[in-house]
């Protein structure tokens, strides 16, 4: 039974790294995109915002199982106060601080519509931190005696890094000429 | 301030807001248009007050609003 | 008798152009204890009445914004005479960067309360106060027009019948006009609505009158013929679609071009988008892009239409109203001028032949 929990947890941890790199690269193709297409922008949306409601599903189920099996120690504090693990404290700190981002980001988002869009931005901003600390803490604790789980992780690694990487080199015209004209004197 | 369940409300375009994504368009069967830039055409449009709700609901930028009563 | 009760026996109306009653914005203001922004940046394109109400009335203008408010700013261009006068009065000045949108109400509000001085989108009016895109607080502000406020004081001093006394009975009182361009006495001038528009281009010595603008960017066109015959005042400017406004004159003579200048004008609007709405930032480009291929008679006539069509997408899209100033300016000109436009989709611009040889 015990062994049952372990294994549980690191799968529901691996698969949820996989859809949390999903939704990060849909969010990043829903911002980044050089051209905009009404319905492709619909459809990457609705799957953005369910399949980040559907991963929780996964994220709760792993840290669920990781404090309940006591194969190693993890206690219920530290899944949810960073860094107070007895097992392994820092890196099981990186999942725990990227649960607890995630829970504001998906918070603040669910709030959408009541809360200030300039609050939700920088919450929702948060991802960029949430994200490579999820991975740091996927990889250093998957074991090398199971290749796929920690080959899957770096997959994730690599293909968020490369979207990441893309976001970044461009922007739509819209919000390249809003930052042109931002740059002139306005105060 | 009316707050029944059926009945219109008017939802408005927060134009500093709106930067063209076009799910307005689509989410609306294309009753709000699109300029050739991608920004809605119609600033303000009368609805049922769950489709506006919808709508608001579905703008990426956050760009719609509900109309405030006067 | 309360000063709102004076003011709309008075009939006072904005002098920055919009033409809102002031008894109305003022009554708001005392009801919320706002505070008051005088405007004397002259924000419009060949406008020069502000500097000149700070430059010779200033104590008047300060009675009238004491009558007003208990806190007032200043607003003027940063390094301007207007700013320089000012502070040397000793007052609190609110350095505007000069920005045609710059100076515009809420713009002046959001720069006031530390934000940029870029329009604010709003769903009520900026005056009573609110919150800008980045959740700061706005306050209630009074936004009047520098010589608005000089004219409170003026009605305060002399009464509502005294105002009325100049002007028409639907637009009263006495107006500053600035008379710019081609003419050879160019500046401010004591002015009011139903005076003959002849009566101002002959004080400003105006020849040779291709056309006339009015109210610069936020106005429109007339015709020589139209303009010497014409009434200054709304009304009787109404039957060509354009306001007196913020009471600016533009005299173009024979000898310049007006599509060149349209051109040119467009391209400076283009530039003065504040970058916030996509109609705006896009749509005022693409507009002047056509112009200057229609100034170098290369725009294709089929394309007119396209022209027309991204006008009429300007109006009612913006936090502001400075698309739709932009559109009216372009749209009045292009029907105005209609003849010289012709010309130039044929290629036969005069002016334009002489530059194309000068730049060869």
């Amino acid at each position: 039974m015990n062994e049952t929990l372990w294994y549980v947890s690191r799968a529901t941890g691996t698969l949820s790294i996989v859809l949390m790199t999903v939704v990060m690269i849909l969010g990043l193709v829903l911002s980044g995109a050089r051209q905009r297409a009404g319905t492709r922008t619909t459809v990457i949306q609705g799957v953005h915002r369910s399949l980040a409601l559907g991963m929780l599903t996964f994220l709760v189920l792993h840290i669920a199982t990781a404090v309940a099996e006591t194969y190693v120690h993890i206690d219920l504090i530290s899944a949810f106060v960073p860094f107070t693990s007895p097992y392994r404290r820092f890196l099981v700190g990186l999942g725990t601080l990227g649960a607890d981002i995630l829970a504001a980001v998906i918070a603040t988002s669910v709030l959408r519509q009541r809360i200030s869009q300039r609050v939700w931005r920088i919450v929702h901003r948060a991802t960029f931190a949430m994200w490579p600390l999820t991975i740091w803490h996927g990889i250093a604790m998957g074991t090398s005696n199971e290749p796929l789980l920690r080959g899957t992780t770096i997959a994730c690694a690599v293909a968020g890094g490369v979207v990441l990487i893309w976001r970044i080199a461009g922007s739509h015209r819209d919000s390249a000429r809003r930052r042109e004209v931002l740059r002139q004197e306005w105060t | 301030m009316r707050r029944d369940k059926r009945g219109e409300d008017e939802v408005v375009v927060d134009r500093v807001a709106c930067t063209a994504h076009g799910v307005c368009s689509v989410v609306s069967n294309g009753a709000i248009e699109l300029d050739e830039f991608g920004y809605p055409v119609p600033s303000r449009l009368t609805m049922g007050r769950r489709d506006a709700r919808e709508l608001v609901a579905q703008c990426p930028a956050r760009a719609l609003l509900i109309a405030r009563d006067r | 008798m309360s000063l709102v009760a004076l003011l709309d026996d008075a009939g006072l109306t904005g002098r920055g152009g919009a033409r809102f009653p002031t008894s109305i914005k003022l009554k708001s203001a005392l009801e919320t204890g706002a505070d008051l922004i005088v405007n004397a940046c002259d924000g419009e394109i060949g406008v020069h009445k502000d500097a000149l109400v700070v430059a010779e009335h200033l104590d008047a203008l300060q009675h009238g914004a004491d009558l007003l408010a208990r806190r007032v700013q200043w607003a003027a261009h940063r390094g301007s005479a207007t700013e320089r006068r000012l502070r040397n009065a000793g007052l609190r000045v609110l350095p505007v960067p000069s920005r045609y949108v710059a100076s515009e109400e809420s713009a002046l509000v959001s720069l006031l309360h530390g934000g940029r001085a870029r329009p604010i989108m709003r769903q009520a009016p900026i005056s009573t106060g609110g919150k800008d895109a980045q959740g700061r607080r706005l306050r209630p502000t009074l936004v009047l027009n520098a010589e608005t406020v000089w004219r409170v004081s003026q009605i305060e001093r002399h009464g509502a019948a005294w105002f009325r006394g100049y002007g028409t009975a639907e637009e009263p009182g006495p107006r500053l006009v600035t008379m710019g361009g081609n003419v050879d006495r160019p500046g401010v001038y004591d002015s009011e609505a139903g005076v003959p528009m002849r009566d101002l281009l002959e004080a400003a010595g105006a020849v040779d009158v291709r056309g006339v603008g009015i109210s610069g960017m936020s106005g429109g066109w007339l015709r020589g013929r139209d303009a010497w015959a014409a009434t200054w005042s709304d009304a009787g400017l109404a039957p060509y679609g354009i306001p007196t406004g913020t009471g600016a004159v533009h005299v173009l003579g024979r000898s310049a071009c007006p599509v060149d200048h349209l051109a040119q004008i467009a391209t400076f609007a283009a530039g003065e988008s504040a970058g916030q709405c996509g109609p705006c930032m896009f749509g005022v480009p693409a507009v002047a892009s056509q112009l200057e291929r229609l100034a170098d008679g290369v725009l294709p006539a089929e394309e007119m239409l396209d022209l027309h069509h991204r006008l009429g997408m300007l109006p009612g899209r913006g936090a502001c109203r400075f698309p739709d100033g932009v559109s009216r300016f372009v749209a009045s000109g292009l029907r105005t001028f209609s003849a010289e436009v012709d010309a130039h989709l044929a290629g036969e611009c005069v002016l334009m032949q002489e530059r194309a040889g000068a730049t060869r």
